[in-house]
């Protein structure tokens, strides 16, 4: 029987979901719709059928979330209600009938996009969790990481700058590149925290499409072949960056801002990572970074 | 993100709560009167404040696209964008703000469909804190009389129509307040909220508003023109 995070809402039947919830997590342009647009052909090509799915997509809130975004007129409380109900709506219309179904549900983003999102605009964790207590649990949840230096070549390149991928709504910069930065590198921090939390399989994103596909490929099959699920390694937490700090060497001495009941001990394994890295931007970094105690969830 | 209880500002914040027929909105409008009078800033927060939030509701109700969870959720939405952009300003620039329904309709609803009673509790825990919540008590069938006097018939939602309670308006509307009526019982020593007995004369009803209403405002501010 499928579980949720806590509540379970009227009418839900969560038994029968015999479908598969895949969730492909990341931050804006670590490349998430590339690899659905390859997954899907490959997972038809295996005989399974698939609904794939994001965020503002719903037929209720998603045209009206995209028109608030225009205006930047909502309060981050407000925002993040108006997407909790988009998901909401998601949830029922579609993702519970596919997976009652047999599909394999794919995810572009998930409920820890929105909390990421909401917590380093000043909303409570604890709030955050019980908004989305009723999500289900998905069967796997894959996390493109990857570092902010490797990042922005990416959306330079493409499409540029984006108001609200540079967190322009809580003004951290007057400069758009310094503003994508700060904001990005917040929200890997709690990506990260997010990871340590609800055990994301971490996939080093820094390298080619066709790699990271290889990587989503095998370890779905996995998956969807009913191994049972092992996070392959644990990551080692950055201490999370308040977007009010400089970036680079000002991490040192910057406190952690709040976050999921993040252990206390977290910051202490800090040493294995140091601001070289970030620099230089070679992604093999983030697997080097493998623990022996493997990931417990707190 | 401050807490339902947390906040502190010179402003004062009056609900009516009760159901449709219980007669709190004629008992707001009487007290906004008096206030004005009386030469206090005060403001009427109205439900659906922002346009954006609203066509989004309207089209889910229109097209029975809502279910309970979308339909708290959207509410919700809905009364936090009333809350961070008109509530907590007007209440910090020292006004006395007047709603019409708040959070425990919110609470009376969304449990009446069936959502966890705690869960929506939490979703609307950035809520203010009224200075004091008036909850408008009637008997059902009262409520329903007035209001078949009063109009032709009854909204899908407002009838709880969703729920299939029964295939009949009236029928359903009958069931659906009457769970709603039960979860504002709980509510009243859980918020303390203030029952009005809403079966009295206009005038006795509104006497015992405003003498508690006065109570609360000893330090409010009055405005120096007279309006």
């Amino acid at each position: 029987m499928r579980e949720t995070y806590g509540t379970v809402l009227p009418g839900m039947n969560l038994a029968d979901l015999t479908g598969k919830l895949i969730v492909i997590e990341g931050t804006d342009g670590v490349g998430r719709s590339t690899q659905i647009d390859l997954l899907k052909p490959w997972l038809e090509q295996e005989g399974r059928a698939v609904l794939d799915t994001g965020l503002t997509r719903s037929d209720l809130a998603g045209r009206g979330i995209k028109q608030a975004k225009e205006g930047h007129t909502l309060g981050p409380l407000t925002l993040s209600l108006f997407y909790a109900t988009d998901f909401t709506d998601r949830l029922e219309q579609e993702i519970v009938p596919a997976l009652r179904a047999g599909f394999v549900v794919l995810t572009d983003r998930y409920i820890y996009s929105l909390m990421a999102r909401a917590l380093i605009r000043g909303i409570d964790a604890a709030w955050l969790q019980n908004a989305y207590s009723f999500a289900l649990k998905p069967d796997a949840v894959f996390y493109l990481r990857i570092g902010v230096d490797d990042l922005i070549p990416r959306v330079v390149f493409s499409r540029g700058f984006d108001y609200w991928e540079s967190g322009m709504d809580l003004h951290p910069s007057e400069d758009m590149y310094e503003s994508f930065r700060k904001y990005q590198t917040a929200l890997l921090a709690q990506f990260d925290l997010l990871a340590e939390k609800y055990v994301f399989d971490v996939i080093d994103a820094s390298g080619s499409p066709q790699g990271v596909f290889g990587q989503l490929r095998d370890r779905i099959g996995r998956v969807l072949s009913g191994e049972p699920r092992e996070p392959l390694f644990s990551l080692v937490t950055a201490p999370p960056v308040p977007l009010a700090a400089s970036d680079g060497d000002g991490r040192k001495e910057a406190a952690p801002v709040r976050a999921f009941e993040v252990p206390e001990k977290t910051p202490a394994k800090v040493p294995e990572k140091h601001p070289a890295r970030e620099r230089t931007g070679k992604g093999a970094a983030h697997a080097a970074a493998k623990t022996s105690g493997g990931a417990e969830s707190v | 993100m401050k807490r339902y209880g947390e906040h502190r500002f010179p402003g004062k914040l009056f609900v009516v709560e009760g159901i449709d027929g219980s007669g709190k909105s004629t008992q707001l409008l009487l007290l906004h009167q008096w206030l004005k009078a009386e030469g206090f800033g005060v403001v009427f927060s109205e439900w659906n404040s922002s346009p954006l939030v609203r066509d989004i509701t309207k089209r889910g109700k229109k097209k029975q696209m809502l279910s309970p969870a979308t339909f708290s959720l959207i509410h919700s939405t809905d009364f936090a964008d009333r809350t961070e952009r008109n509530i907590i300003p007007l209440l910090k620039a020292g006004a006395v703000v007047l709603c019409d329904r708040y959070i425990y309709t919110a609470f009376a609803r969304d449990v009446a469909r069936g959502m966890d009673p705690k869960w929506v509790r939490e979703l609307y825990s950035f809520a203010v804190k009224p200075t004091a919540a008036f909850y408008f008590r009637v008997p059902l069938e009262t409520a329903i009389q007035r209001l078949l006097d009063g109009r032709s018939g009854f909204k899908y939602y407002e009838a709880g129509m969703d729920l299939g309670l029964s295939v009949d308006t009236e029928e359903s509307f009958r069931l659906f307040q009457g769970r709603i009526i039960e979860e504002y019982e709980k509510m009243v020593p859980e918020f303390e909220l203030t029952a009005v007995d809403a079966t009295q004369p206009i005038e006795v009803e509104q006497a015992q508003m405003r003498q508690i209403v006065r109570s609360k405002l000893a330090q409010a501010k009055r405005l120096r023109v007279a309006p």
